[in-house]
């Protein structure tokens, strides 16, 4: 039988515990561009840092959008690919980061991890990344792909 | 892309959620190809399962299963299953049928039509007709189904069954914390502290299993202060309250993931429920204090 063991640390001290930020780093621009049109041999900026057309040789492929969104905790830069018909190609977070003040990266609170993982200390944008809680909504993100599409997806060609 | 020697890790939003997905098999060229069809998975059981997207499985079955039976997908019909047989075994406490009290809350869109007083009262087992050939009926008019509670789990799972039968051998799927971890060697998974979503409450080892959490929900786009939970007492119709937050280990992530609701109701009361599912938990209660299932002590390391 399942047995439930009281956790007696004080609460006082669970609050005092800040988690780092969580920033992660999935794909540069140009990983993005070559991930999303693997046939592309070059990508001609449209706008600086934001539009890029993807070309096979003198051919348009499709076009690569830049966005990023930010709220009071948290950036999302995100890259959105458009094919020829202006339809989503597909839609890549390319750097999330949730940010809480300078505790964050508090080396003692790291210490207690030591020795969880590899063996190494711990970094917090390298080793904190796997986190379960707390669903996050992407709804802004998903409303930024929306106006990214109305922007663009006539543009295309 | 290349985040660590050898390992890979993308991001896309589906499931209105952030799903990550990460592998450790860089190197070879089916890779990216294998993680083309993880996400391929993941947006399928979004299509079929969504209750917003008019054209999903589930959007069909509250609009037209009162009146006759409609067929559904595999999987559709996969997840209906495991929500009734948990349902029945959580004797009510997981229920899939608790859609109109949460378009009432407004947690869910309403599309128009005000949900009536029978919807609200009606329950999941006996609601809910499972017919041959993936066919679906309810047996009441006015019934409305949310599978938000399980088939986010259940993507996850159909991802790692993907990176795993496409030869990947170590990696992890997340679905807005939802995940599960696959390979030879544990990994650490964070546990957010569900009161303060700021915060980490410890970490697992986890190894070929699933962690789920629910807690206070909150959007750090317009801050860090928690929205309330989103956990319906079928009983009462109202937020759970015995619990702050809980997070759940268990075998697969959609079991992991629909137990969290019903740990969240029932607290420590769902040890039987935990044990039949092969499943532990971390509860902490409305009180603040934290217990955790016995067989979680010395796997999980609690900060302090």
């Amino acid at each position: 039988m399942t047995k439930w063991v009281r956790w007696t640390a004080p609460v006082a001290m669970v609050m005092s515990v800040t988690s780092p930020a969580c920033a992660v780093q999935y794909l540069t621009i140009a990983q993005a561009q070559k991930l999303a049109f693997p046939s592309a041999t070059g990508f001609v900026e449209q706008q600086s840092g934001r539009v890029w057309k993807a070309q096979n040789g003198n051919s348009a492929i499709g076009l690569f959008v830049f966005d990023r969104v930010i709220g009071k905790h948290l950036y999302i830069d995100y890259a959105v690919a458009l094919d020829l018909s202006g339809k989503v190609r597909r839609v890549d977070i390319l750097q999330y980061r949730e940010s809480y003040g300078g505790e964050v990266r508090d080396a003692s609170w790291l210490a207690q991890f030591v020795g969880k993982t590899s063996g190494s200390a711990l970094q917090v944008d390298r080793d904190i990344r796997n986190i379960s809680g707390a669903t996050l909504s992407s709804h802004h993100v998903t409303e930024g792909v929306k106006k990214i599409l109305a922007l663009y997806g006539n543009q295309v060609r | 892309m290349e985040t660590k020697s050898g390992s890979m890790r993308l991001a896309r939003p589906l499931l209105g959620t952030f799903v990550e997905i990460a592998v450790e098999d860089a190197a070879l060229p089916e890779t990216e190809a294998a993680m083309e069809r993880a996400f391929a998975a993941i947006a399928r059981v979004h299509r079929l399962m969504s209750f917003h997207d008019p054209d999903s499985d589930i959007s069909r079955l509250n609009r037209e299963a009162s009146a006759g039976a409609v067929a559904v997908d595999r999987w559709t019909y996969q997840v209906l299953e495991s929500a009734v047989d948990l349902h029945r075994r959580s004797t009510g406490l997981f229920d899939i049928a608790v859609a109109p009290v949460l378009q009432v809350m407004g947690l869910l869109p309403n599309p128009g039509d005000d949900p009536s007083p029978a919807s609200i009262s009606t329950r999941a087992d006996e609601a809910i007709e499972l017919l041959a050939a993936h066919r679906v009926q309810f047996r009441y008019p006015g019934v409305r189904i949310d599978l938000g509670g399980i088939a986010k789990g259940f993507a996850v799972d159909r991802a790692v069954d993907v990176l795993r039968s496409c030869g990947l051998e170590r990696g992890l799927v997340s679905a807005g914390g939802d995940l599960a971890v696959f390979g030879p060697r544990p990994q650490t998974v964070f546990i957010r502290d569900p009161r303060d979503p700021r915060r980490l409450m410890g970490s697992v080892e986890a190894k070929n299993e699933a962690v789920a959490s629910t807690g206070a929900r909150f959007d750090p786009f317009l801050g860090a202060d928690a929205l309330g939970v989103s956990v319906i007492d079928p009983r009462t119709r109202e937020p759970a309250r015995t619990a702050s937050g809980v997070a759940v280990r268990a075998p697969s992530c959609m079991i992991a993931d629909a137990l969290t609701k019903v740990v969240m109701i029932a607290g420590e009361s769902a040890a039987a429920l935990l044990e039949h599912y092969r499943a532990s938990a971390v509860l902490v209660l409305a009180n603040g204090e934290v217990r955790i299932t016995a067989d979680w002590q010395g796997a999980v390391s609690l900060a302090a």
